[in-house]
């Protein structure tokens, strides 16, 4: 039985330019790669290291002690230097700057491999915290938190391979080539969870993956449920995929656990079994690299903190001006402030976009009440109402118009016939609820 | 050491829009275009002149509007070409020229200009400045003939009937299904293809330009009320198929009911507001004078809008149904139980003041009363004087006057009847038939009047007739003759002399009456209106038993 959710939109998945391409080193390995000290939602994490140590892949170099996670060196070489470096997600942090000696000499002292069929609740708690795995779809909250939450209180497991963001191809390669471990750590994970039910889901438009899985699922006679749903955004945003799969809706200020249900990404069950079954910690990622700009769009195995400059000379450089760079999909993605910031752990695609791709910079008109932002808001919200009451400073209405269940997905702000950047409006809508509720 | 780097701000999605406001009126266009060609074959070219006229009004009015107010020119939207276009579909092709212009004018400076332009109207312009012309009934409801193409100019005034007004009577139209759905039928020009308006829905519907929620939930009511209450022996499918066929219900369903500014924005209003156009354009179309209901059932549901647009609020998410109405239900207990009957103080005289005389402070307070008893007593007597006055000189004057016109007429032509009424015949060559009746109620006979050629003109008379078939009198009540001479024809003594004549009267020989000489023309033409009354009478279809219990008498 599967389920639907409300709204939604059908931009163009543009993911040609990489779906057929399979995930590829990188074939010049990074020469320094940059290890920021927040790699996790909230987390500050504090060096183990000084400068000039040498270091092996997979070796922790810095702890979070109040999120007890630990950040791995991602390659083998020497520390070059503890600064402040530009991040990512904006600004700039602390980082360990690694010179990279190119032998990948592997960390001694990783963890040894357990046996799937004797994993315990706490062994999978524990290897996972060590590995420093965190939520690789977007949110980078650490996951042993999450999982050590929902052990014992869930029914259903969800495995997100709905990659609904336009461009981004990676999960979708990563179920493609590695569906056998993904299938392993899924049924490991299921099982030390107590989930009864357990989904993939996944998209229309990733067939060859959904036939792989498949394959493998009959071989096994797994009770392991796959969905391929029709492709519609926001499908992979986390409210959205467990209305579709169970019915059940997450209340606004309530976790997925409440309705008894945990949604991992792909990437990060991929990112548990290396770290379960092989003892490795969380030291690389696919990433996609790709956008109209791009002249050899491609997926990347990539060692965590590369800079993004790398990614982009190993997608072979840009052809044309780059009218904006996205770190994630053009429907949620952020703008890096730098290029050479590095990639962390929840970056799972450098989008380029050209001039021809982005969204005209014509000004805003006025709104026709033409109601699609109200018919495609998964949230079921109205957003024209929201942003009216916003300008009115109209508090109690905004309120009423439940302005705090947004999720800032964009389909209102990508809908908009009149252009009108809703999104943007319903988040300032947002913090004038919060303020007032101080 | 810097602290934690939180997550960004997420950017606006940055893929282009997949319409935009331009495109979407494009596409209304576009969609019109086929029911367009199927009116400029069935109508002639001059359907095409009148759009173009339409069109290029609302442009200009639009432009010229914004440019006096100094506002920036939003003509390049194509809302009023959109306008423009509509409010021409729903005219009848033989509109005159300045009737779009009037329309096109009213539709953009008033109801859509006034109140901020596109998106803050809260009545379709189009649909508004249609409606306006409809209330000149002269100008809206000459209908032309399908296939009968109309010059360019010069149209003259015919008036074929309608499939609505068939239906209005509660038959079905004369035309086959076919006919009606292909626009072989009299109607405003742009509403007589049903097929070519489909097709055009559909397209929008397929281009997202409208949600099929509107006209969907418009046409299911409307087929349901036709197929619940058909016209009297009638099939009910056949009449559910030309209820929705024919009129303006289609051109209204997808193209104006679904007009972004003037619909609910929320899903669930939008079907709530098409239910409510559907209804009440069953009922119009059924209970009101007026053949149609469309555009009346739109207009008003425009106007309930904001109410749709709250009540139809998608449901929280997270929360469902049930529990909504639980909580509501609980609210509204706990905020009726807060309600608590207090009894009212009536104190007419609180809070007096200290007066220096017994009683003084009192007097404020009637004074006070007093003088809003008084504002009030003044108000209420002015209406009342406005409205006594305006029913006496309108309503009364007039039909006082008539009543006293028709009363010397009466004394004229049959002096023994008391008063007369209307009756119920009809005849070739008699302009009216009253009916005579002495003052016990008793018919004595019969007023006709009738018209002949006279010398200078027409002739129009009054000849009473009793029931015996004689003359009782004869009035000339208009005429164009000689002053003079042709006068002398009518003295009373020259109209007396046919007092008591009856059959058929000459001018010479057995059964005449002479002609007065120097009018023998004038003569000749009373003598043969009296003829005309006197056979008009005595062929009366007196067979037919009528009853003249219900008449006022």
């Amino acid at each position: 039985m599967i389920h639907s959710f409300f709204g939604g939109v059908f931009p163009a998945v543009q993911k040609n330019s990489t779906r057929r391409k399979p995930i590829a080193q990188l074939s010049r390995p990074p020469a320094r790669v940059i290890l920021p000290m927040t790699m996790s939602a909230g987390g500050c994490a504090a060096p183990l290291v000084q400068v000039g140590d040498r270091v092996t892949v997979g070796q922790p170099i810095a702890i979070d002690a109040a999120q007890r996670l630990p950040i791995h060196a991602s390659v083998s070489g020497r520390v070059a230097d503890i600064a402040p470096m530009p991040h990512p997600w904006g600004g700039a942090g602390d980082a360990i700057v690694l010179e990279n000696d190119g032998l990948n000499t592997p960390w001694p002292g990783r963890p040894a491999p357990l046996d799937p069929e004797t994993l315990t609740r706490d062994q999978l708690l524990e290897r996972v915290r060590t590995c420093g795995v965190v939520g690789m779809g977007g949110g980078a909250f650490p996951t042993w938190q999450k999982l050590e939450q929902a052990a014992g209180h869930i029914d259903t497991l969800i495995v997100n391979a709905a990659e609904c963001e336009p461009y981004v191809t990676a999960d979708h390669r990563l179920l493609l080539e590695r569906s056998d471990q993904l299938l392993r750590g899924t049924r490991v994970l299921a099982r030390c969870l107590g989930a009864k039910r357990t989904a993939i889901v996944t998209e229309g438009d990733k067939l060859n993956a959904v036939e792989a899985v498949e394959r493998r699922l009959r071989k096994k006679n797994s009770r392991v449920e796959l969905y391929a749903i029709r492709t519609r955004y926001p499908l992979g945003a986390e409210k959205q995929i467990i209305q579709t799969v169970t019915g059940r809706e997450i209340p606004t200020g309530k976790q997925p656990v409440d309705v008894k249900c945990l949604v991992l990404n792909v990437a990060t069950v991929y990112a548990i079994q290396e770290a379960l079954f092989k003892g490795l910690a969380l030291t690389s990622r696919v990433i996609t690299v790709t956008g109209g700009a791009v002249i050899r769009p491609r997926n990347l195995w990539v060692p965590i903190g590369t800079p993004l400059e790398t990614l982009l000379e190993e997608a072979g450089g840009l052809k044309e001006p780059c009218a904006r760079l996205l770190i994630g999909g053009p429907m949620m993605g952020f703008a890096p402030d730098e290029l050479s910031a590095p990639a962390v752990k929840n970056v799972n695609a450098l989008v380029a976009l050209a001039a021809w791709e982005q969204q005209d910079s014509q000004a805003e008109s006025v709104c026709i009440r033409c109601g699609k932002c109200v018919s495609s808001c998964p949230m079921h919200l109205a957003p024209t109402f929201i942003v009216q009451a916003m300008q009115a400073k109209d508090v109690r209405r905004l309120r009423r118009l439940h302005t705090e269940d947004c999720i800032a997905c964009g389909c209102c702000s990508y809908i908009c016939p009149a252009r009108i950047p809703l999104v943007e409006l319903v988040a300032l809508a947002k913090e004038q609820v919060g303020k007032e509720a101080v | 050491m810097t602290g934690p780097v939180s997550l960004p701000r997420r950017l606006p999605p940055q893929v282009a829009p997949p319409s935009t406001t331009e495109t979407m009126m494009l596409d209304v266009m576009i969609a019109l275009v086929p029911a367009l060609c199927m009116a400029v074959f069935f109508f002639g070219v001059r359907v095409l002149l009148l759009t173009a006229v339409s069109m290029v009004t609302c442009v200009l009015t639009e432009r010229l509007y914004r440019r006096l107010r100094h506002l920036n020119d939003t003509t390049g939207d194509r809302s009023a070409c959109v306008t423009g276009l509509l409010l021409a579909m729903s005219l009848p092709a033989t509109a005159d020229y300045w009737v779009p212009i009037l329309g096109g004018v009213f539709a953009i400076v008033v109801v859509k200009q006034f109140y901020g332009g596109l998106g803050k109207n809260f009545m379709n312009p189009a649909l508004g400045g249609r409606m306006l012309l409809a209330t000149f009934p002269m100008l809206m409801t000459q209908w032309s003939q399908p296939m009968d193409w109309l010059p360019l100019f010069k149209v003259d005034a015919v008036s074929a009937a309608t499939p609505m007004s068939f239906l209005h009577e509660g038959t079905l139209p004369p035309q086959t299904l076919g006919q009606l759905l292909l626009g072989q039928k009299g109607g405003c020009f742009g509403e007589v293809s049903a097929f070519m308006l489909i097709l055009g829905g559909i397209y929008l519907i397929l281009r997202r330009v409208i949600s099929p929620r509107i006209p969907l939930s418009y046409l299911g009511t409307v087929a349901v009320l036709a197929l619940l209450f058909p016209g009297e022996g009638c099939n009910p499918f056949l009449w559910m198929l030309a209820e929705l066929f024919s009129g303006g219900l289609l051109l209204g369903a997808f193209f104006m009911a679904t007009d972004p500014a003037t619909s609910p924005v929320t899903p669930r209003g939008q079907v709530m507001f098409g239910v409510g156009c559907g209804l009440l354009t069953g009922l119009l179309r059924c209970h009101s004078s007026y053949p149609e209901g469309v555009g009346w059932a739109i207009l008003t549901m425009n106007c309930c809008v904001w109410l749709l647009d709250r009540a139809g609020l998608p449901r929280r998410f997270g929360v469902s149904n049930f529990a909504v109405t639980r909580a509501l239900l609980h609210k509204t207990r706990v905020s009726l139980g807060k309600i608590k009957f207090v009894k009212p103080q009536l104190s007419l005289l609180r809070d007096l003041r200290e007066g220096r005389m017994p009683g003084e402070a009192h007097l404020d307070v009637i004074r006070v009363y007093a003088k809003a008893a008084g504002t009030l007593a003044a108000g209420v007597l002015v209406m009342l004087g406005v409205i006594f006055s305006v029913h006496r000189w309108t309503d009364y004057r007039i039909v006082r006057a008539e009543t006293a016109e028709q009363q010397t007429l009466l004394s004229q032509v049959m002096p023994q009847a008391a008063f007369c009424s209307e009756a119920p015949y009809r005849a070739n060559g008699a302009l009216r038939i009253t009916a005579a009746y002495s003052a016990e109620n008793e018919l004595m006979g019969y007023c006709v009047e009738v018209q002949s050629q006279g010398f200078g003109g027409v002739i129009t008379m009054e000849v009473g007739v009793d029931l015996d078939g004689k003359v009782t009198g004869v009035a000339v009540t208009d005429h164009k003759e000689t002053a003079g001479t042709g006068t002398m024809a009518m003295t009373p003594a020259a109209l007396s002399r046919y007092i008591g004549r009856s059959g058929t009267l000459r001018t010479s020989g057995r059964n005449a009456v002479d002609a007065v000489s120097g009018a023998t023309a004038t003569s000749k033409a009373i003598t043969t209106g009296v003829n005309r009354a006197l056979s008009i009478v005595a062929n009366l279809d007196k067979a037919e038993e009528i009853d003249y219990e219900d008449s006022e008498t």
